[in-house]
C-alpha cells in the first residue's frame, strides 16, 4: 500500500467520520467542530488531488473565514437557554431511510458505471494558470462573483443592522 | 523602479494613507488632530517631490533616461496591453512639486479657517470629514501628474471629479452649494464624454493608451497616412476631431467656453477649496492634459484649442470688471488666466502655458487664501463694496494680496528698457510676456525674419538639455494665425490688471464703507502664515527656477516636427520669442499694460464706489450683460432646461392627442364588446365552468395544503426523497 | 485490495453529500442547516476535483471549485444576517418556529 492510499484511506475516514460527528451531534458548537474536521480533511485532499491553490483556499476561505463565520452566527443565536432543538424522530427516521437510499442508489451506480481506467492527469495547476484561466477564459463569472461579493457585503450588513429605534 | 519614481509613488500614497486613515478613524482623531494628519501626510509629500526633484536636477540626460523604467504591466484587454507606470520627466517632477507644495499650505490654512466654522450636521462634527477629502483630492491630482498612460490619466481625471463635486458641496444643506456641487460634477461630465470618445478613438486607432506610445503611433499613423488621417468627418481629419475631443476634458476641467460657467459656482464650497481648485488641482488638470496630448493634436486642433482659449480669455477678464463678490472676481480672473495658459498651448508656446500654470497657482493660491482671510475675518462678508480700508487691520493680508495682484497683472520691468536684457518682475510677468510673444510670433514672425537670426545667442535651453531631442528634420513654416490671436489677449492684458486692482482697492485702501465689518476685521497668524510663504513662493517662482524644468521636458520634437513641427517650431519659436524683436514688439504694446490697468482702477475707485457707480449707469447696457455673465446660465437654462420642457409640451401633445384617443378608440370598443359578451357569453356559459374550476381547485387546494407545513427542513426532505427515488431508480431497476 | 481512483473519491463525495443532506433534513438549528448546506457544497467540491484530476485533465473543475467556495462563503455571510434577523423576530434559532408561510 502505497502512501498515498494510505493518506487518501485516513483522510477519507476524518472526513467520513467527522461528517458523520455533523449529523450525530445534537450540541451545535460541536457540529461546528466536526465541520471543521470535514472541512480540514478535504483540503487535505485536495493537496492528494494535487490542487494545492485550491486546498489552501479551502482552508483560508472556508476553515478561516466561513466556519469563522458559522461560530460567530452560533455565539449571537445562542443565548436562549435551555432550549433543546432535538430532531422529531418521525422525521429522523424517514430522513434516515431516504438518505440510505440514496446513498446506496448512488454507490451502486458509481460502482457499476463504466470508467476507462484513465491514468491521473497531473493537471499543471499552478497559480499563475489558475490566474490566467480566471482573467481570461473564466473573466465574465469572476467579475459577476466580485459583483455578487459586493451584493452580498451590502445586503449582509442592511439585514444584520440593529433595528431601527422607533 | 528607480529612486525618483518610488519618491514619487510614495508621494502619491502618503495622500492615500492619509485619505483611509482619517475615512476610518478620522471622527475619532477630532477637529485639529485630523487637519494636522492631512497637512503631515501632504507635506511629507512635498519633502519627497522636493528630494526627487533635486536628484533630478543633479542627472545629465543619459542618467534621466536611465533613471524612467518601463511600466508594468496590469492586463491585456482584446489583445492591448494596459500599462501603467511612472511618467517620469521635468514636467511631472515640477508639477508633483507645485501640487504638493500649494496644497501644504492650502491645507494648513484650512485648519486655520475650518476651525472657525460650524462643521457640525445632526449635531456631529464632520471636521474630519473635510481633510478627508482634501486628501483625496491631493492623491487623486498627483495620481494625474505621474499617469503616463491615458486610462490612469483618465481614472485620476474622475477622482478629481468626484472629490471637486464632495468639496465643492461641502455645505451640503445649503441649497445652492449642493446645487453647485451637482453642476460642477454635470458640466464635467459633458466635457468628460468628449474625453471618452476622444480615448475610444485613441484605442480604436492607435491601439496603445500610453502617453509615449500614442504618441509613437500618432507620428507612424501620420507617416503611413492611416485611417486617421486619410478620413474626414464634416470636412476635418479624425486626427484633429480625436484631438478636439480629447481636449473637450480639458474644456470641462478648466472651465473653457462654453463649459466655464460651473466655476463661479464653485465659490460655493469653502474658501481653501476654491483655492486649491484655481491654483494646484482641478483647472490645472485640464491644462496639464493639453500638455500631455499635446503630442496628438493637428493643426486644426490646435487652432481650436487657441480659439477656445481666447474666446475664454476674453469673457471671463470682461464679466470679473463687473463683479462685486470678491471670490468671484477671483475665479472669473482664473478662467481669463486659464484661457491665456489655452491660447499659449494652441499657437505651440507649449512652454509658456505651464510656465503659466505653475506662476499662477502659486499666485492664485496666494489671493484665494488671501480672500479667504478677509472673509473669516468680516464675518463672511464677500461683498467687496462694504469692505474698504482693511489695510489697516490686516497688513499681511493686504501686502501679501498685493503681491498676488502685481503678479497676475504682470508687473514687471520690460527687459527693452533694461541694461543687458536683464529681466525683473513677477512670475506672472514673464509668462504672460512670454505667451504673448509666441502668440506675436506666429502671428507676424514671418515679416521679421531678421530677429530670429538675432536670437540664436540667446537661447536660454541649449538643446543638450532637452530630453528625448532627436534631431528631426527642419520643420515646415508653421502656418500664420488670425490676427485677432494676439490682439485680443494683448488687450485683455490691460483689462487683467484693471479689475485685479479694482478688487484689491476696493477690498484694502480707501474709507471703510461698513463700519461693522470693519470693526470686527483681525487675522489669525494659522491662516497669515501660508499667506507669506506663497507671496515669498511667487517672488521665487520666476524666470530662473520653473522655466528650465518646464522647457526641458518639452515634447519631442521628431514627433511632430516632420508632421507640422509645433513642438519643434515651439523650440524654435521660443529661441525667437526672447528675441528682442519679439519682445521689442511686445514691451511698447503691453509692457507697461499693468500700470495703464492700475491708475485707471485707482483714478475710478480711489473714492470709493461713486465713479464706478456712475460709469455703470453711464455703460447701462453693457453693464448689465457683463453682471449677468453675459447670460450663459440664463441661455443654458433656456436651451436644455427650455428645450427639455418643449420637448415635453410636444410629447404630452402626442400623448393627449393622438395615444389617448386611440385608446378611448379601444376602450370604447372594448366596452361594447364587453356588454355583449358579459351579457351573453359569461354570465350564461363561462361562469358556470369558471365556478366549476374554481370548486375544483379549492378541494384540490385543500388535498395539497396538508403537506405545506411550513417547516423547510420538510421541504429538503421532500425534494431529497424525490431524488432519492430517481436514483434508486437509475441504480436497481 | 485498496486502490485511489475516481470511484473512491466519488463515493466519499457522495457519503458527504448524504450526510449533508441529513443533516440539512433533520436539524432543527438554523445554523446546523448552513452547516448540512456546507457539507453538500463540499461534496460537490471534491466531485469536480476528482474528475479534473482523473478525467479531464485541466484546471477547469477547480476553478469552478474555486467559485464554489466564493459562493458559499458569501452564501453562509447572508444566510447568518438572516439568522440574526429570524433570532432578533423569534427569540429562537429553532427553524420550525418559522412556519407562518404554513398551507
Amino acid at each position: 500500500m502505497s502512501g498515498e492510499v494510505l493518506a487518501f484511506y485516513l483522510l477519507a475516514a476524518l472526513a467520513a467520520g467527522s461528517a458523520l460527528g455533523c449529523v450525530i451531534a445534537t450540541n451545535i458548537v460541536r457540529m461546528a467542530m466536526c465541520l471543521l474536521g470535514t472541512l480540514g480533511a478535504v483540503a487535505l485532499l485536495y493537496f492528494l488531488l494535487s490542487a494545492n491553490f485550491l486546498a489552501v483556499i479551502q482552508l483560508v476561505v472556508y476553515a478561516g473565514g466561513t466556519l469563522i463565520l458559522i461560530v460567530f452566527g452560533i455565539m449571537v443565536t445562542s443565548r436562549t437557554y435551555g432550549e433543546k432543538l432535538k430532531p422529531r424522530t418521525s422525521e429522523a427516521l424517514i430522513g434516515t431511510i431516504v438518505v440510505l437510499a440514496l446513498f446506496a442508489g448512488l454507490v451502486a451506480i458509481l460502482l457499476r458505471a463504466p470508467w476507462t481506467p484513465v491514468a491521473p492527469t497531473e493537471p499543471s495547476n499552478s497559480v499563475a494558470q489558475i490566474g490566467q484561466e480566471l482573467l481570461g477564459t473564466y473573466l465574465v463569472p469572476f467579475e459577476l462573483a466580485s459583483v455578487l461579493l459586493l451584493a452580498v457585503m451590502i445586503g449582509a450588513a442592511y439585514l444584520a443592522q440593529p433595528a431601527k429605534k422607533e | 523602479m528607480s529612486t525618483i519614481e518610488l519618491l514619487l509613488v510614495t508621494g502619491v500614497l502618503l495622500p492615500l494613507a492619509s485619505f483611509v486613515l482619517l475615512a476610518f478613524v478620522g471622527s475619532k482623531l477630532g477637529k485639529p488632530a485630523s487637519g494636522w494628519v492631512a497637512v503631515l501626510a501632504m507635506a511629507a509629500s512635498c519633502v519627497l517631490a522636493a528630494v526627487a526633484l533635486m536628484q533630478w536636477q543633479g542627472l545629465d540626460a543619459a542618467g534621466r533616461a536611465a533613471a524612467r523604467s518601463a511600466p508594468v504591466l496590469w492586463a491585456t484587454l482584446g489583445g492591448m496591453p494596459i500599462k501603467f507606470g511612472v511618467n517620469l520627466d521635468s514636467l511631472t517632477l515640477i508639477m508633483f512639486f507645485m501640487v504638493t507644495f500649494v496644497s501644504t499650505w492650502i491645507f494648513v490654512f484650512s485648519v486655520g479657517y475650518m476651525a472657525g466654522h460650524s462643521d457640525e450636521i445632526d449635531g456631529v462634527s464632520k471636521f474630519h470629514r473635510f481633510f478627508t477629502y482634501l486628501s483625496l483630492f491631493g492623491f487623486s491630482m498627483l495620481l494625474l501628474v505621474i499617469a503616463d498612460s491615458l486610462l490612469l490619466l483618465f481614472i485620476a481625471w474622475e477622482l478629481v471629479g468626484v472629490c471637486s463635486y464632495l468639496l465643492i458641496g461641502y455645505y451640503f444643506h445649503k441649497k445652492s452649494a449642493s446645487d453647485a456641487g451637482i453642476k460642477a460634477f454635470v458640466t464635467n461630465r459633458v466635457g468628460d464624454f468628449g474625453f471618452i470618445i476622444g480615448l475610444g478613438m485613441v484605442v480604436l486607432f492607435l491601439g496603445d493608451l500610453s502617453l509615449a506610445g500614442a504618441a509613437e503611433r500618432f507620428h507612424h499613423e501620420f507617416t503611413a497616412g492611416g485611417p486617421l488621417f486619410s478620413r474626414t468627418f464634416c470636412g476635418l481629419s479624425l486626427a484633429t476631431w480625436m484631438g478636439m475631443l480629447l481636449f473637450c476634458g480639458a474644456i470641462g476641467k478648466s472651465a473653457q467656453f462654453p463649459l466655464h460657467v460651473w466655476l463661479p459656482d464653485a465659490m460655493e464650497g469653502p474658501t481653501p477649496v476654491s483655492a486649491l481648485i484655481h491654483a494646484a488641482t482641478m483647472v490645472a488638470a485640464g491644462v496639464y492634459l493639453t500638455a500631455r496630448i499635446f503630442v496628438l493634436l493637428t493643426p486644426e486642433a490646435q487652432q481650436f484649442v487657441a480659439i477656445i482659449g481666447c474666446i475664454t480669455l476674453t469673457l471671463a477678464a470682461l464679466v470679473a470688471i463687473v463683479q462685486t463678490d470678491i471670490k468671484k472676481v477671483l475665479a472669473y480672473s482664473t478662467i481669463s488666466q486659464l484661457g491665456y495658459m489655452m491660447l499659449a498651448m494652441g499657437v505651440g508656446a507649449w512652454i509658456a502655458a505651464l510656465f503659466h500654470l505653475l506662476a499662477h497657482a502659486f499666485f492664485k493660491a496666494l489671493m484665494f487664501l488671501g480672500s479667504g482671510q478677509v472673509i473669516e475675518g468680516c464675518h463672511h462678508e464677500q461683498d467687496i463694496r462694504k469692505m474698504g480700508g482693511l489695510i489697516r487691520k490686516m497688513p499681511v493680508t493686504g501686502l501679501t494680496f498685493l503681491v498676488g495682484v502685481l503678479a497676475i497683472a504682470g508687473a514687471g520691468i520690460p527687459a527693452l528698457w533694461m541694461p543687458n536684457h536683464m529681466k525683473l518682475g513677477l512670475g506672472g510677468y514673464f509668462s504672460k510676456d512670454e505667451i504673448l510673444a509666441v502668440a506675436w510670433h506666429r502671428v507676424y514672425g514671418e515679416n521679421h525674419g531678421e530677429n530670429e537670426v538675432a536670437a540664436g545667442a540667446e537661447i536660454q535651453n541649449p538643446k543638450s538639455k532637452i530630453e528625448n531631442a532627436t534631431v528631426g528634420t527642419p520643420p515646415p513654416e508653421p502656418r500664420p494665425l488670425s490676427p485677432l490671436l494676439f490682439w485680443i489677449p494683448v488687450l485683455m492684458a490691460y483689462v487683467t490688471p484693471f479689475y485685479m486692482m479694482r478688487c484689491w482697492w476696493l477690498t484694502f485702501m480707501g474709507k471703510p464703507r461698513d463700519r461693522h465689518v470693519h470693526e470686527h476685521a483681525h487675522e489669525s497668524p494659522l491662516m497669515y502664515v501660508p499667506l507669506v510663504v506663497l507671496a515669498l513662493g511667487t517672488f521665487v517662482s520666476s524666470y530662473y527656477l520653473f522655466r528650465p524644468l518646464v522647457a526641458a521636458a518639452a515634447p519631442h520634437p521628431f514627433l511632430t516636427a516632420s508632421y507640422d513641427g509645433a513642438a519643434a517650431e515651439a523650440a524654435e519659436a521660443h529661441a525667437t520669442m526672447i528675441s528682442h524683436g519679439a519682445h521689442a514688439a511686445l514691451a511698447t504694446r503691453v509692457g507697461l499694460a499693468f500700470v495703464v490697468g492700475f491708475v485707471l482702477a485707482w483714478l475710478i475707485y480711489r473714492k470709493g464706489l461713486a465713479v464706478g457707480e456712475k460709469l455703470a449707469a453711464a455703460l447701462k447696457p453693457v453693464y448689465t450683460v457683463l453682471v449677468h455673465k453675459f447670460y450663459f446660465d440664463e441661455l443654458y437654462g433656456l436651451v436644455l432646461i427650455g428645450g427639455t420642457m418643449a420637448l415635453n409640451a410636444v410629447s404630452y401633445a402626442f400623448d393627449k392627442f393622438v395615444v389617448d384617443g386611440l385608446v378611448n378608440l379601444a376602450a370604447f370598443v372594448t366596452e361594447r364588446l364587453s356588454w355583449f359578451s358579459g351579457m351573453i357569453v359569461d354570465q350564461g356559459v363561462v361562469d358556470g365552468a369558471v365556478n366549476g374550476v374554481g370548486r375544483g381547485t379549492w378541494s384540490l387546494g385543500g388535498l395539497v395544503r396538508s403537506p405545506q407545513v411550513g417547516r423547510i427542513r420538510n421541504y429538503i426532505l421532500f425534494a431529497a426523497t424525490g431524488v432519492a427515488v430517481v436514483v434508486v431508480w437509475i441504480a436497481f431497476v | 485490495m485498496l486502490t485511489v481512483g475516481l470511484t473512491q473519491y466519488l463515493v466519499l463525495a457522495a457519503f458527504l453529500f448524504c450526510c449533508g443532506l441529513f443533516v440539512m433534513t433533520t436539524k432543527r438549528n438554523a445554523v446546523g442547516i448552513l452547516i448540512g448546506v456546507e457539507l453538500v457544497l463540499n461534496a460537490a467540491c471534491l466531485n469536480l476535483v476528482a474528475f479534473s484530476r482523473y478525467r479531464v485533465g485541466t484546471i477547469d473543475g477547480q476553478i469552478a471549485t474555486l467559485f464554489i467556495i466564493v459562493l458559499a462563503a458569501a452564501e453562509a455571510a447572508v444566510a447568518i444576517a438572516i439568522f440574526v434577523n429570524y433570532y432578533r423576530t423569534l427569540a429562537t434559532i429553532d427553524v420550525d418556529k418559522g412556519d407562518e408561510l404554513r398551507g
